[in-house]
């Protein structure tokens, strides 16, 4: 029963990953560059449950440099990602993920994120981008 | 009353049954119970696989007039009439019957908007400058009629002598007095403006005034100014669909009046949260802020 309880809930999640609109607080390109994509892996070292938007912090160790990069990504705002399957507790700190997205402007550590992989599951989580919306 | 070990029996059972039907059936339509974002919205017209059926009838109230209770956002899928294309700018033709994607807000007047010169070069500005002076980038309250196309949930109900619209977005609230008062003689500009609405058969006709000076109309930065007057047209065509007709009067930004034909789909199994923006907002200063600045 609970392996059916997971499987149902893992499905649901999938379903709404595509289903759920975005929550756009900003205009997308007075921060972002869409000519820059990330693609982070990293571990979570912090997690922002918060409006307008939530934002998780993942240590990136820079593969020039050797040294560990601290990004800040900006996802959608608590309802959307809830709506979308999420609850706080979806990604742990010390968790190992994978984002896809894109970089700031300001070429700061700080990415918008349209996606997020949790790595010892392989489960794909909307990340309720303002990137695709409509102004 | 003491309940026997059979009652105690069957009791059980239902409940396994209760929980067998939760997960199999009501879970891929989206019901997951426990969340009150995601709590199951009773009394709505179902398929046979459990999904809603947007095209069922519309509800109505005790004395006979649409229902428009409901938890709504805007909707920019529309079905293609033959009459569309007058209503709406549309991108790509469409065929009669076939869904189609249609601009937002007033981005989908037909023609464009007929903006007066000064407010013209005002939108073109803000455009230009990637709207970094939004209000809504700062958490300032939304007006109306922006509301509508912004993609932040509003709840309708009726209740005694007014339309009341709550929105999520900084739990904002917008009174349509149906009560048969006037307008009141001092109008201080606010947000929502003040309003008065009517019935006309089944269509349910707003009239707002008061508005704020100079307040975004869109992301674009197509300013409404206080001189403007809004007609709000609506219906209710089914049960999951409202439909607007926004006629905005406004001869200091723009030479003619323009209507914004719009509508906004029910959202069902999931609860109004609050959503205030001020609680951990950094766009701005990203935006504003000497080198930007993201870090924690």
């Amino acid at each position: 029963m609970r392996t059916r309880l997971t499987v149902a809930v893992a499905g649901l999640a999938g379903l709404l990953i595509t289903a759920v609109p975005v929550v756009a607080h900003h205009s997308f390109a007075a921060e972002y560059d869409a000519s820059k994509p990330i693609n982070l892996t990293g571990t979570v070292t912090k997690i922002e449950w918060t409006n307008p938007h939530c934002y998780f912090y993942i240590d990136v160790k820079n593969e020039e440099s050797g040294k560990i990069e601290n990004w800040a990504l900006e996802l959608g705002n608590p309802n959307a990602l809830l709506r979308a399957g999420w609850t706080p507790n979806s990604v742990k700190i010390g968790e190992s993920v994978t984002v896809e997205g894109t970089r700031a402007k300001d070429g700061t550590f700080l990415g918008n994120a349209r996606s997020m992989v949790l790595m010892s599951t392989g489960r794909r989580l909307f990340a309720g981008s303002s990137q695709t919306t409509n102004p | 009353m003491v309940t026997n070990s059979v009652e105690r029996c069957r009791m059980g059972a239902w409940a396994r049954a209760a929980v067998v039907f939760g997960v199999f059936v009501l879970t891929p339509s989206a019901h997951v119970f426990g969340q009150w974002v995601m709590y199951p919205t009773p009394n709505v017209p179902r398929l046979a696989d459990g999904q809603l059926d947007p095209k069922a009838p519309a509800p109505r109230q005790p004395d006979g007039k649409p229902d428009f209770i409901g938890f709504w956002q805007p909707d920019r899928m529309r079905d293609c009439t033959p009459d569309l294309a007058s209503r709406v700018r549309l991108t790509q033709p469409c065929k009669p019957g076939d869904p189609v994607t249609v601009p937002n807000g007033p981005a989908s007047v037909p023609g464009g908007l007929p903006l007066q010169p000064w407010a013209a070069e005002l939108a073109r500005q803000r455009t230009a400058d990637l709207s970094k002076d939004d209000p809504h980038n700062r958490c300032q309250p939304d007006n109306y009629p922006r509301v509508y196309w912004l993609p932040h949930y509003t709840k309708i109900f009726h209740v005694p002598g007014e339309l009341l619209m709550l929105n999520e977005w900084n739990a904002q609230f917008r009174q349509i007095y149906t009560d048969g008062r006037p307008f009141p003689e001092l109008m201080h500009p606010i947000y929502s403006g003040y309003s008065i609405g009517k019935w006309e058969g089944d269509t349910f006709v707003i009239t707002t005034k008061g508005f704020r000076e100079s307040e975004w109309l869109d992301t674009a930065g197509n300013p409404i100014t206080g001189e403007a007057t809004m007609t709000e047209r609506i219906t209710r065509p089914n049960f999951g669909t409202l439909n607007l007709a926004i006629t905005i009067d406004d001869p200091k930004a723009y030479t003619k009046p323009f209507t914004i034909d719009m509508n906004m789909k029910i959202m069902i199994d999931t609860q109004m949260i609050e959503e205030f923006c001020l609680e951990n907002e950094r766009d701005s200063s990203r935006l504003f802020g000497p080198g930007g600045g993201n870090r924690p």
